[in-house]
């Protein structure tokens, strides 16, 4: 009997070193299938334009303390030709700011037309309204008033210009304040981020 | 009538150089008889103690010169003797009559437990060495959650807010809170995994 005893004692032995060797030692290969991470959630893409597009409008403010204005639309315009990932409502609103910035620069040098050419592309291009496009109307009101100024008011011929300016300009800052106005009661209905 | 010489362990001891007595010489050839008798295996059935001691010095001193060799009956008693009770059966000797190790009972005991013990040694070192990688692995059950708000790509509408006039060229500003914010969301996303909480 006691032969069966060592036995048994030997086999359980052995069976628990088994389990030691697989619970500590051995190779593990690990496989993990998880569900896609879902394209609306924010990634490392994301994450690297807006990071770039930080960054290049820090420089750009630098050289205009410096006075380097060319240089400083340079780099804002780096931040139109950044690719951020596809839908995301970031890249609007980034651009949008960006060609806000740099519209500004531009009227400051006295390049006007180029000015509306930048806010007017920024606007067509928008997908949907928001707080930037409003701004970029903003803009464009200021171009319209910039527009007027530079004309010669003493001049005739130039008064109906001028006045057509002066409304464009009016019209802009209207549909700015139309759109925040819109823009301000929808998110007053909604709840705030992060709440069902 | 027992005299001094009858006493050979007791009795006094002669001088060195002394003359051996007729009676000495007697006891001696007596004795020597005896050893002879005992070496040829016909030991007497009794003697006197005195004897007894003496044949027993003889008999070691015999064993200790070496070429002692015993009998082929005597020597496969004593092994099989010994076989039996390294596998902790009881001693032939002890019944007075020797069994051949081949008749002992359960004899297939210690085989058996060498030969289990082998194929699981043998069993465990194949299973080591042939094992291939464990595979794990995790399912999350491949339904997709809703991704929430803070973690999610979205207009930056409710995080700046009307612009003002005199800040319409602060973009510089506006994009620092915009890249906090979703820094916030994609770090809270890694820290969980790319999970859904």
């Amino acid at each position: 009997m006691k032969y069966v005893w060592t036995l048994l004692i030997a086999v359980i032995a052995i069976t628990g070193c088994f389990s030691c060797a697989d619970k500590d030692s051995g190779p593990e290969q690990k496989i993990t299938t998880k569900t896609p991470e879902p394209a609306d959630a924010i990634d490392k893409p994301l994450m690297i334009a807006l990071s770039k597009a930080k960054n290049f409008h820090h420089k750009a403010r630098v050289l205009m303390s410096d006075g380097q204005n060319d240089e400083a639309i340079k780099t804002v315009r780096e931040i139109l030709s950044l690719k951020f990932p596809a839908g995301a409502p970031e890249a609007d609103d980034v651009r949008n700011d960006a060609r806000a910035v740099l519209a500004k620069l531009l009227v400051g040098k006295g390049q006007l037309d180029d000015a509306m050419t930048v806010v007017k592309e920024g606007i067509a291009q928008s997908q949907r309204e928001s707080f930037f496009v409003a701004n970029l109307y903003t803009v464009e009101g200021e171009i319209h008033e910039a527009r007027a100024a530079a004309l010669d008011a003493s001049d005739p011929n130039n008064k109906p210009k001028i006045v057509d300016e002066k409304h464009a300009a009016i019209e802009a800052y209207d549909k700015s304040n139309e759109i925040n106005t819109r823009l301000q009661q929808e998110l007053m209905v909604q709840p705030p981020a992060g709440q069902p | 009538m027992a005299t001094d010489d009858d006493d050979i362990l007791t009795g006094s001891v002669p001088a060195p150089d002394a003359e051996a007595t007729p009676t000495e010489r007697a006891h001696a050839k007596t004795f020597a008889d005896l050893v002879d008798k005992t070496l040829a295996g016909r030991t007497p059935p009794a003697m006197s103690a005195d004897d007894r001691a003496l044949l027993e010095v003889a008999t070691v001193i015999r064993a200790a010169s070496g070429n002692v060799e015993l009998g082929a009956a005597k020597r496969r008693s004593l092994v099989e003797d010994a076989l039996r009770q390294a596998v902790g059966g009881v001693a032939a000797t002890a019944s007075g009559a020797a069994v051949p190790i081949t008749r002992a009972r359960r004899r297939w005991v210690p085989w058996a437990i060498a030969a289990g013990s082998t194929l699981v040694a043998a069993a465990a070192v194949l299973l080591l060495w042939l094992r291939g990688p464990q595979r794990i692995e995790i399912h999350d059950g491949g339904v997709a959650q809703p991704t929430p708000e803070n973690q999610r790509k979205r207009p930056a509408d409710p995080l700046i807010g009307p612009i003002a006039r005199e800040h319409a060229g602060d973009a510089a500003s506006r994009i620092d809170t915009i890249f906090a914010d979703r820094m916030d969301g994609y770090r809270e996303r890694q820290l969980a995994g790319g999970r859904t909480p």
